[in-house]
């Protein structure tokens, strides 16, 4: 109990997939300290206007870090009166990040959005310094990022429709969760199109 | 700051293990079994030799008659598929024991006994004996329990065909804790595929539409097309992700007409 890996404490996972004209970005549900599982309805992705974030990491950074970036989307909002696009969200995240440099969160956040201008689809992970990683294919991050990577690598081909993304996230998500001891116990995917979002439960295994 | 010179003796340690990389997966089907391997051996960011063989048939004497058949057989249906992955010495060290073992077995159980003793081989028959897997199986965990206190430091992977003509795998941790699976992965990269394995061969989280997620899909055995797809797919994938894996791919495939191998290029970088 002296020292440990502040990053696989709390345990957890989040996936962001690039698909045609469409996102999705899946976490599971579990919080734990440890081996001991504390909640199953720890959700990890957060909500800013039309850009979805997945927090893994430690779950208190993660929480702080989700809140001040609502504090920072509430003031962009206000004086630039429009929503922000995901690139720009990306960037700060980055330089929220970067600020902590000498004593960072312990947090590695991704980013789903669909550009407005373009309609691209647009993925970003983090380590938790704030290095971007502009993944054109999908990201991963959390405990089971191992095991999502082998998963992802294996069922990912680009220009999916959204029913088949959907199912390539879900199957990749639930898997490698079922491999790591501190990840699963429920899940949920956001599938992120033009003109509808929908959010969805997954039945999955409860040990 | 460094410790003061001369305030403390400088310490020497000899480390007798290192990690040599590279991934080991074997699948059973109905009536063949598959051991494949990626070829890099490496030690840190280095790169020893892009062509090291982790696996080993260890084989009965082919015959004529089967070179005539087919070709490229390396070993009979009574063959066992040793693979061995991490620190690639303790591998061949424990590959060479068992091959020793293996010789001896065989040797004796076809070897006539004295009169009185006839029971021990049904009668002196001559029909020939050989070691079955799960013989075999028993005596790999015998081999590894037997170094408990300085294991071979490996994970190891038998591939055969059982005494029904089943294929099978038998995987073993360091120290000789072994089962029986369907499909197993080790080394390097045995985070990466094995959640995938659990999907595309025994068919987890997978369930039949239209019902509700209430009713799993029904697990079946895989062709033998359908599993060189996987272990394929497998390791390219891998090799994409993970540094120590790469340069070539060995399978072995071992069915009724004996053991094949295949080889195949991974990306070098």
């Amino acid at each position: 109990m002296s020292q440990q890996d502040p990053s696989t404490i709390n345990g957890g996972i989040v996936v962001a997939m690039t698909g045609k004209d469409c996102v999705a970005i899946a976490c599971d549900l579990r919080l734990g300290s440890q081996s001991l599982g504390v909640a199953n309805n720890f959700e990890k992705i957060h909500q800013y206007g039309k850009v979805f974030i997945g927090f893994t990491g430690l779950a208190t950074d993660a929480l702080t870090l989700s809140a001040d970036l609502k504090y920072k989307h509430n003031l962009y909002k206000l004086k630039e009166n429009r929503g922000i696009q995901p690139e720009v969200f990306a960037n700060l995240i980055s330089s929220t990040l970067y600020e902590k440099r000498f004593g960072p969160y312990f947090s590695t956040p991704v980013v789903a959005g669909l550009s407005e201008k373009t309609g691209e689809p647009y993925v970003a992970g983090f380590d938790c310094i704030g290095c971007i990683d502009a993944a054109r294919d999908f990201i991963v991050a959390g405990t089971a990022s191992d095991q999502l990577f082998g998963m992802c690598e294996a069922l990912y081909e680009p220009n999916l429709e959204s029913e088949d993304l959907f199912e390539t996230i879900s199957q990749a998500l639930l898997n490698a969760a079922d491999r790591d001891a501190i990840s699963g116990w429920g899940a949920a995917v956001y599938m992120i199109t033009k003109d509808k979002v929908t959010k969805t439960y997954l039945k999955t295994r409860q040990d | 700051m460094s410790p003061q010179h001369g305030s403390q003796p400088i310490q020497h340690q000899f480390n007798p293990y290192s990690d040599n990389g590279g991934t080991l997966l074997g699948i059973a089907g109905e009536d063949f079994a598959i051991l494949a391997s990626d070829t890099r051996q490496s030690v840190d960011y280095s790169i020893n030799t892009r062509l090291s063989h982790k696996i080993k048939v260890i084989s009965p004497p082919v015959t004529k008659e089967m070179k005539l058949e087919s070709t490229d057989i390396v070993g009979t249906k009574n063959s066992v598929l040793f693979g061995t992955n991490g620190f690639s010495a303790d591998g061949d060290a424990l590959t060479k024991a068992f091959e020793e073992n293996w010789k001896w077995y065989v040797h004796d159980q076809n070897s006539n006994v004295e009169t009185g003793f006839e029971f021990l081989n049904e009668n002196n028959e001559e029909k020939e004996s050989f070691m079955s897997m799960q013989s075999a199986a028993r005596n790999v965990q015998h081999l590894l329990y037997g170094k408990r206190f300085f294991p071979y430091y490996v994970h190891t992977i038998l591939a055969g065909l059982d005494e029904e003509g089943k294929g099978c795998v038998y995987s073993f941790d360091p120290v000789g804790s072994y089962e029986r699976e369907q499909c197993r992965v080790g080394g390097a990269g045995a985070s990466l595929i094995m959640p995938f394995l659990d999907n595309q061969v025994n068919f987890k989280n997978q369930y039949i539409p239209g019902t509700n997620s209430t009713e799993r899909r029904k697990i079946e055995y895989l062709s033998l097309d359908e599993c060189l797809k996987l272990v394929k797919d497998a390791f390219t994938s891998v090799t994409e992700r993970h540094i120590t894996v790469g340069d070539g791919l060995e399978i072995f495939i071992i069915d009724k007409n004996g053991v094949r191998s295949e080889y195949h290029a991974l990306k070098k970088d």
